[in-house]
């Protein structure tokens, strides 16, 4: 009797991490991004700082990266607090 | 003006002089009447790529209208705290709100600078200065209104943040 192998193949699909992005405007304030971001995200005042002279400087930061959901929620959020945010898919 | 945060967790708008009340009566009303194709633009930006038509369509039939109704009851707080507005004897006028109205204000404040800045088409350099205009133009003017409102801003997130010792009021304009 011949042997059958039977070969089974695994692929494992992990959710692709969606990025938050906040761009810059000439309207909102330092102090009030950097306090926007410490709320809706929870940061640390420093690392919120960073974030916002990212935005400052550079005209966008990535603030956060994870599952599509939660950066819906994380958009929807920040448009709340009228910050120019965008959800991205990574390139 | 001055804004300070009390101890009994409120801010007090101290020494509002009649054009500062003027000023701070219209934030709300700068929101209700845009009717500004770029200043609705900007209140309400794209939240993704025009590749994203699903999201879009969600946003625009579910989160858009919540986010109208939030600035609009933002500016609904601020309206009634400016309504309280007390002249004392004299010129000036003082008002006190509760600390959770600081955000409200925050909003509207935000809300009415976005929508002139948009309104004037301001270029990023002019936000950027912040000196008196050597023509008081009418744009020079709202120049000075956003600043203005700025300065508040700036005083509020001091406050919400608790950096103001409680009696050490700071003079806004």
């Amino acid at each position: 009797m011949a042997e059958t192998l039977a070969e089974s193949k695994t692929e494992t699909r992990l959710d692709t991490p969606w990025n938050v992005v906040v761009h810059n405007d000439p309207v909102n304030l330092m102090s009030y991004v950097t306090m926007v971001f410490q709320k809706v995200f929870g940061y640390s005042r420093e690392k919120a700082q960073t974030h916002m002279l990212e935005v400052h400087y550079r005209g966008r930061s990535i603030v956060w990266s994870g599952v599509r959901e939660r950066a819906e929620f994380y958009v929807q959020q920040l448009h709340g607090y009228l910050l120019l945010a965008t959800l991205e898919k990574p390139e | 003006m001055l804004i300070r945060r009390l101890n009994d967790d409120s801010i007090e708008f101290a020494d509002i002089e009649p054009v500062e009340a003027e000023l701070l009566r219209q934030v709300s009303v700068i929101g209700e009447a845009h009717g500004d194709a770029g200043a609705e633009a900007r209140l309400f930006s794209a939240p993704a790529a025009p590749s994203e038509t699903q999201f879009l369509k969600d946003w625009e039939e579910y989160v858009r209208p919540e986010l109208r109704h939030l600035f609009l009851a933002a500016r609904k707080v601020v309206e009634e705290d400016v309504s309280t507005l007390s002249a004392k004897a004299g010129r000036f006028s003082r008002m006190v709100f509760p600390l959770s109205h600081g955000e409200a204000w925050l909003s509207a404040l935000n809300q009415a600078r976005l929508i002139l800045a948009a309104k004037f088409d301001f270029a990023d350099a002019e936000l950027a200065l912040h000196e008196v205009p050597k023509t008081l133009t009418k744009r020079g003017l709202v120049l000075l209104q956003i600043n203005f409102y700025a300065a508040i801003q700036e005083r509020v997130i001091e406050a919400l943040q608790g950096e103001d010792d409680g009696y050490d009021a700071v003079d806004v304009g």
